[in-house]
Order: structure tokens, then C-alpha cells, then sequence
């Protein structure tokens, strides 16, 4: 896809430690500007973790976080100027309930990038537009169904125009018969070039859209490759168990 | 027959209207709302500091290593408030007006002031339990979904949490409110003329107690119907985003 590689992000021996559990014990990994890493693993294996440590959502406990040059766990660095640029995605969309569709998207544009809300509200239109959503800007997200909420979470991250988006098992908590329409989106994304780490179950979208497959056991990378040789040839006897009993 | 409504209508006129007793009545009852609506400021302002430090100390700083300047203040702080609860909810509102007039205001005096003070920080102790019950009711998400944006933790907090949290205790809150309203009953213990202790004076003038205490019973019941009327509607229009 990409011919130049730029590296976007770059961890370091990454550790995580809740008390005296080790969830993460040193990982190392490099994104490139326009990668789709797709992450997969067994639950508790630590792959949400890892996630959640890239945007120090959880402070990781070791390990360095290099974000487009910056080691983001130092403590004297901004973390939420370098958020702004690493949108995230949940499980359970975690839409703001008080505010409408519009103003969920607008709210972090016009606070933190200073635009005017003219520019904000065109700009969340135009993106509403491209996922289906323009009719539904008025609406709260009560009213939604779960594939709408989660395409206007998708939207909202890209609202903030970021370098890089963090899904967190995007599509786990919605109903099968609206997976598609969330993923239909995600793919698009990959497609225009969007740098995205993806925690999922969603072995189809991994092998369609995913540069890089990483299969995280016990707190450390297993195996990574490209999507063809990870599937159809597994090296290790853990993710080989792992493949049989997903696919 | 003839007879009871005579005493009737004596028994009213010597006790609302000779001496334009109704008047201060009428002066009680104006004293007994600004009592109210200022300590009902001063403790929304006092519960919502409090509330604000607790929860975030219990969410940022409690089991967790952290060290530094900012932890210990907080820490501090933290300590300073669950005190301040401790107190104000483990003595009689009384006492705590009797104390505030008698003692810290000593030769000072100035009844209204006190009861205001010490209504306002009473309601403070309740309403920070009320506001920190709100915040601990949001979702984890939230926060998470805010962060994740860029948002630091104190925007996160007024445009996200507080907004959701306030609507969920409102009806909580405005519990709070009524009970204020009518606890500043006692303020007349700090001399302040407010409606009870007018009511009070009254009865002991003509020794009669139907009338002026009827009178006061009423026009409390009055306001608190007119103040669960505006908590209805506030709720209602807070709730616009639930359908």
C-alpha cells in the first residue's frame, strides 16, 4: 500500500503490571503510517490492555510509547494533545448521552482544535454523510441502534482529524445482523490509507483489510505476519489451538 | 353556632390582623427565603467543591503509588472534606446554628448571617454526598470516551460527567432543597425573625396557637409545593435526551 514508510508509532518493551499481575510483559511493536495492525487473541490474553496502553488509557508500567517521535509515557509530555491525534473506538461506543449526534461530534473540534462551529458542523456533515448517517444528526444516541452508535462513534474520532484510530473490540457488543454495516466502515477507512490498530474477533476483516496480524498470548507478541501466511500458515503450536477453535 | 363563628372570626382578626400581625408574617416569610436561598447557594457551591475532590481522590489517587506535590495536596484535601462531612452530619443542625451564633459569632450578633452560614455549610455536607453519588454513577466509559478525545480531566468533568451526574440526583437534590427550606425553622433560635419564630411570637401574644401556627404550617406547605413544581419542570427539561 504504502511504498515510503514512516513510522508512526514504536513500543518499546511495553509492560503493564495491575498490582501483582503481570498483563503485559514487554512488547514490542512498529506501526507505519497507513497500517491496519490487526490484534487478536484470547480474552485476558492482554490485547485490550496493550490498546489501551498505546493512548495511556491505562499507564503502562514499563516500556516506552515513541507517537510520531515522542515518548508519550514520559510524564512530562501532554498526553491529551497527543489523544487529539489518536482517535479511539469501544466496545460500547461510550457516545455522550446528554448531547445529540452533532453535537457528540462537534464538541471536541470546536473545544480543543478552536474551530468556529460553522466549520465544525460542516465538517461532521460531510463525515455523517459518507457513513449514512446525515438524517440522524439530530437525534440522541438513545435512539439509536447499536450499528448507528458505533458508526457515529467512528465519526466522532475522525472528527478530531487524528493521525491513527484505537478500536477496542468495535464490533463485540452489537447485534450479528449489524456487524457489517460497522465494519463496511472500518474497511473504507483502511482503504483511504487510515492508520488503525484494531482489537477483534473479526478474522474476515483481518485477512480483507489488515497489513499485519499479531496474536498476543499471556502478555506478549506470539506471532505477527501478514494476514495470508497468519492464517493458512500458523507457526506456533499456541495460535495454531487459537485459529482451530475461532475458525 | 352563631357563637363559633364569631370566636372564629375574632380569633383571626386579633391574630393576623391587629397590629398588622399578617405584616410580619409576611416579613418572616421573606426572611425565611433569603435564609434559604443563599444558604441553598452556599451549599450547592460548598457540595459541589467537595463532592469534586472526593470522587476525584477516590478516582485518581486512592490504592495507587503516586507521589508528588499534587497527590499530597489532595490527599490533604481529601482528608480536610471527609471530615468536614463527619461533623456536619453527625450533629443536630441546632446545635450547629446555636454554635455558629453563640460562639464564632460571639459579639458579633447578626442572627441572618449565621443561620445563612450555617444552613449553607450544613447543605453542603449533604449535597456532596448527593453530588458524589452522581459522579460515581457514570459510566467508566464516559471518562475514557472524553480522555480519548483530549479532553483534560477537569473539562472532562464540566462538559461530560457533571452534566450526566446532575441530572440523575436532581430529584435527590431538590429533596435536599425542601428539607433546607424547612429546617431553616430553627434559625429563630439565633434571635433571626423568620417565619416560625414570628409565628411563635405571635401565639405567645394572644395565646392562641390555631391561627399563627396554622398560618406558618400553610404558607411552608405552599412553598414547597411551588418548589417541587419547578424541580418537576427542570427534571422534565433535563430529560429531553432519555425519549
Amino acid at each position: 500500500m504504502t511504498t515510503d514508510k514512516e513510522v508512526l508509532i514504536k513500543v518499546e518493551g511495553l509492560e503493564k503490571k495491575f498490582d501483582n499481575l503481570e498483563v503485559l510483559k514487554g512488547i514490542d511493536l512498529e506501526i507505519d503510517k497507513g497500517d491496519v495492525i490487526v490484534i487478536i487473541g484470547a480474552s485476558g490474553s492482554g490485547k485490550s490492555t496493550f490498546l489501551r496502553c498505546l493512548n495511556l488509557l491505562e499507564e503502562p508500567t514499563g516500556g516506552k510509547i515513541l507517537f510520531e517521535g515522542t515518548d508519550i509515557t514520559d510524564p512530562q509530555v501532554d498526553i491529551n494533545l497527543h489523544r487529539q491525534k489518536m482517535g479511539m473506538v469501544f466496545q460500547q461506543f461510550n457516545l455522550f448521552p446528554h448531547m445529540t449526534v452533532l453535537q457528540n461530534m462537534v464538541i471536541g473540534p470546536i473545544r480543543l482544535l478552536k474551530k468556529s462551529r460553522k466549520e465544525a458542523e460542516e465538517n461532521a456533515m460531510a463525515l455523517l454523510e459518507q457513513v449514512g448517517l446525515s438524517d440522524r444528526y439530530d437525534a440522541y444516541p438513545s435512539q439509536l441502534s447499536g450499528g448507528q452508535k458505533q458508526r457515529v462513534a467512528i465519526v466522532r474520532a475522525l472528527c478530531m482529524n487524528p493521525d491513527m484510530l484505537l478500536f477496542d473490540e468495535p464490533t463485540s457488543a452489537l447485534d450479528p445482523e449489524m456487524v457489517g454495516e460497522v465494519l463496511d466502515v472500518m474497511k473504507k477507512l483502511a482503504r483511504n490509507g487510515m492508520t488503525m490498530a484494531v482489537v477483534t474477533h473479526e478474522m474476515g476483516f483481518a485477512r480483507e483489510v489488515g497489513t499485519q496480524v499479531i496474536f498476543i498470548d499471556e502478555g506478549v507478541i506470539v506471532e505477527q505476519n501478514k494476514p495470508d501466511e497468519f492464517f493458512d500458515n500458523p507457526q506456533s503450536p499456541r495460535l495454531r489451538d487459537f485459529l482451530s477453535k475461532v475458525l | 353556632m352563631e357563637q363559633f363563628f364569631k370566636d372564629f372570626g375574632e380569633s383571626f382578626y386579633n391574630n393576623l390582623i391587629y397590629e398588622d400581625r399578617w405584616l410580619q408574617l409576611l416579613e418572616g416569610l421573606g426572611l425565611t427565603l433569603l435564609i434559604a436561598l443563599l444558604a441553598t447557594a452556599l451549599g450547592l457551591a460548598l457540595g459541589f467543591i467537595v463532592a469534586i475532590i472526593r470522587s476525584s481522590y477516590d478516582m485518581n489517587i486512592k490504592g495507587k503509588k503516586k507521589k508528588g506535590f499534587g497527590v499530597f495536596v489532595m490527599k490533604v484535601l481529601n482528608v480536610i472534606c471527609n471530615i468536614y462531612i463527619t461533623v456536619i452530619r453527625g450533629t443536630p443542625v441546632l446545635i450547629q446554628v446555636m454554635i455558629m451564633y453563640f460562639i464564632i459569632f460571639g459579639e458579633a450578633q447578626n442572627g441572618t448571617l449565621a443561620a445563612i452560614l450555617s444552613f449553607g455549610i450544613n447543605s453542603g455536607a449533604y449535597v456532596a454526598e448527593i453530588v458524589r453519588s452522581g459522579i460515581m454513577s457514570i459510566d467508566k466509559g464516559q471518562f475514557e470516551a472524553s480522555r480519548s478525545i483530549g479532553f483534560n480531566y477537569r473539562s472532562t468533568m464540566m462538559l461530560i460527567i457533571l452534566p450526566q451526574a446532575l441530572k440523575n440526583v436532581l430529584p435527590a437534590l431538590g429533596n435536599e432543597f425542601i428539607v433546607l427550606l424547612k429546617e431553616t425553622s430553627v434559625a429563630g433560635y439565633a434571635a433571626t425573625h423568620e417565619l416560625t419564630y414570628v409565628g411563635n411570637l405571635i401565639r405567645s401574644r394572644t395565646y392562641e396557637a390555631f391561627f399563627p401556627l396554622v398560618s406558618v404550617a400553610v404558607i411552608y406547605l405552599v412553598l414547597v409545593i411551588i418548589l417541587s413544581w419547578l424541580l418537576k419542570m427542570l427534571e422534565r427539561r433535563l430529560r429531553n435526551s432519555d425519549h
